[in-house]
């Protein structure tokens, strides 16, 4: 048995630390000493470094310390997968781009097209996360007014056109949201193997949509109990529709030599939030289910950082300290393997991890974590329950 | 007035060059030496930095759907060619317009404003000029306000518009082509340069003139430009016996018909020939000198 690791390129700029909140790699914050990509010269100019040179360097770390390839998120202030990941085809080796994609921005054919010439390009590394949930104001920054239980329904029909046309026959489909005819890629294109798809969405219109499309359900980190059932309820759920479904967790671990100095790092972190960050991330709107979970938290409200901690290595307040999902591990090497590897016996098939700062923590993690893996004290009892 | 220059790659041209899967499998005396990883890409990148070694300023790459999509080369050559502009050939069928500017922002971003945008219309589409104005009045409207709602045919957006630092980046240069009245219409209205086929002089500046009428009244600047297909060669003879088609002479010959485009006032060349590699360094190292050499001497006369 082996497991995907994926890490996570921050396309929104990344900070130098976990216990600051500046952005201060990338040019989400203005261009100031001390910044990079861009920096300044000694001068006081532009160095006419950009974001993406920094994200090139954090895929490159990812790939030489072992991760399988890197989520590449899309937001509304986020730069674009699309984008970067042609950009950065040709000076990775191995790295997997996975791109966040929202099936309402592209066409099906033309996205297949897309795809199927990314891979040509990478050699087979192009992923896809499929996002359909999210809602409110953002769908309408997209330009996007559908409605929940329509944006599964057009995923299912994208992805019914997106794989239908790759089997390089004459297409035909009359859906509610697309119709083709006697579309197909050509047999340049469609020699290529159709990318793997993750998904999420926890809804029973989403699982409909997976077990018929997808390969990873994916999930944020939740409190164990409740992310062991939920698993269950997919692989169940989706078998009952005739799919086959692996699940795999997106989560940001804080590793550390000790518990004690990973803490610290943490307690720091927290202790320089500002309010205008707790502003920022109280209530931010969504018909998102799975959003709705992580919220259930309300790390905005904490006083102490302590009163964040649920479980053991595990910290509710990750979403103060950058954005994204509130849950995450905290501990020594060894403690953050322990979790990973009772994540893998509670029916994690893959991971989607990240650390701040991205670059060095891919690194550390890689080095310091992956290789603990299935050798814990948690794996050993999770084997021994099993004989 | 500058005259830009551009190489144009066409992604379906010479399918077997580079094409893992055309290479011959047996009766192959040389050892095989090339491994998977070297593709059909490491070729368009060829022949981007033979464009931008030869002193070409930009590269076209002509949208063909059978073949490797335009934008997809355009970004996988970018961080290997610095300095060369990236034009992507693509129709405004493709998706949202607002995740097209999206895209266009980050690849500005990557790539110090390097991109351009050639929309290729379909004239057998009855709602393709529509669709090309409101696609780039949506792409342009959230690329330059905030917030940018919009309500038409084919997009709706509310709330619109990109925050520093995706706000305040260039959008990129807009292609339009065509020649027929509709055609200029758009032009007048949604394009920064117009694309002409080489045609004769006097049909050149007869229909530039028609686009100077609808660009006045619409209260816009559109620049000219020519598409071209260049047989060059030594000497006039070798050019015509090597199929002779588009531009076609000695150096001098199609430098003297270049110049004379410039002077009729076009200021975008986009040239191609096949085989795409030789052919940017022969016309990048023979014909462009003499091209910039006679226009900047235009230039210091004007």
């Amino acid at each position: 048995m082996s497991i995907d690791f994926y890490w996570r390129l921050p396309t929104h700029g990344c900070h130098s630390t976990i216990r600051h909140g500046s952005y201060d790699r990338g040019d989400w914050s203005p261009l100031a000493p001390g910044n990079q990509t861009p920096g300044l010269t000694a001068e006081g100019e532009d160095d006419g470094f950009r974001y993406i040179d920094h994200l090139a360097e954090i895929a490159k770390a990812a790939e030489l310390s072992g991760f399988i390839g890197g989520l590449i998120p899309s937001f509304p202030n986020t730069d674009d997968p699309w984008a970067i990941s042609p950009l950065l085809a040709r000076e990775t080796e191995t790295f997997r781009f996975m791109i966040a994609f929202q099936p309402g921005f592209l066409d099906p054919v033309h996205a297949a097209r897309l795809s199927a010439s990314l891979q040509r390009a990478t050699g087979g590394r192009t992923v896809f996360n499929i996002i359909t949930g999210g809602g409110g104001p953002s769908q309408l920054w997209w330009g996007d007014d559908f409605t929940h239980d329509d944006r599964y329904g057009r995923t299912t029909e994208f992805l019914d056109v997106f794989r239908g046309v790759w089997s390089g026959q004459p297409f035909d489909y009359q859906g509610l949201f697309y119709q083709v005819e006697g579309e197909r890629l050509s047999p340049l294109l469609a020699r290529e193997e159709v990318p793997e798809i993750w998904f999420s969405g926890s809804s029973d219109a989403a699982l409909q949509s997976a077990a018929k499309h997808a390969d990873y359900y994916l999930s944020w980190l939740e409190p164990y109990e409740q992310l062991t059932d939920k698993f269950a309820r997919v692989k169940q759920r989706t078998a009952e529709l005739g799919g086959e479904q692996k699940c795999a967790i997106r989560v940001d671990l804080v590793a550390r030599p000790t518990e004690e100095e990973a803490w610290r790092d943490v307690r720091i972190g927290f202790e320089n939030v500002t309010d205008e960050t707790r502003a920022q991330w109280r209530g931010q709107p969504t018909d998102s289910i799975g959003a709705s979970r992580q919220a259930a938290l309300r790390p905005t409200e904490a006083k102490r950082w302590d009163d964040l901690i649920v479980g053991k290595n595990l910290w509710g307040g990750f979403n103060l300290l950058r954005g994204g999902p509130s849950l995450g591990i905290v501990g020594s090497y060894e403690q953050c393997a322990e979790q990973l590897d009772e994540l893998i016996g509670r029916g994690a098939d893959a991971f989607i991890l990240a650390g701040t700062p991205h670059l060095e923590e891919a690194y550390r993690i890689g080095e310091e974590v992956l290789p603990l893996l299935g050798r814990t004290a948690a794996k050993q009892f999770l084997l021994e329950a099993a004989e | 007035m500058t005259l830009n220059l551009y190489w144009r790659l066409d992604p379906a041209a010479e399918p077997a060059r580079g094409e893992p899967h055309e290479r011959p499998a047996t009766g192959y005396l040389p050892r095989e030496a090339r491994t998977r990883s070297l593709t059909r890409y490491d070729y368009y990148a060829q022949v981007a930095r033979a464009a931008a070694i030869t002193g070409f300023d930009g590269l076209f790459v002509a949208y063909r759907p059978d073949s490797d999509d335009s934008q997809i080369v355009a970004a996988a050559v970018a961080r290997g060619a610095p300095r060369l502009r990236l034009i992507p050939e693509f129709p405004s069928t493709v998706g949202s317009a607002v995740y097209a500017a999206k895209q266009a922002v980050s690849f500005q971003r990557a790539t110090h404003n390097r991109l351009g945008w050639a929309i290729v219309s379909n004239p057998a589409d009855e709602e393709d000029a529509e669709r090309i104005r409101e696609f780039l009045h949506v792409a342009r409207g959230v690329h330059g306000q905030q917030p940018f709602d919009h309500k038409g045919q084919f997009f709706a957006v509310q709330g619109g518009g990109f925050k520093a630092p995706l706000a305040n980046v260039p959008f990129p240069p807009v292609f339009l082509s065509g020649a027929d009245e509709a055609a200029l219409q758009l032009s007048a209205h949604a394009a920064d340069i117009h694309l002409f086929d080489d045609v004769d002089l006097d049909r050149l500046r007869e229909r530039a003139e028609t686009l100077d009428r609808l660009t006045l009244a619409a209260d816009r600047n559109v620049a000219i430009g020519v598409v071209a297909r260049v047989t060059a060669r030594e000497t006039d003879d070798e050019a015509a016996g090597a199929g002779g088609e588009g531009i076609a002479g000695s150096y001098a010959a199609v430098a003297d018909r270049l110049v004379a485009l410039h002077a009729a006032g076009v200021t975008h060349l986009v040239l191609s020939a096949p085989q795409s590699v030789e052919e940017a360094y022969r016309i990048g190292q023979f014909v462009l000198p003499l091209v910039r050499a006679r226009t900047s001497a235009l230039r210091t006369a004007a």
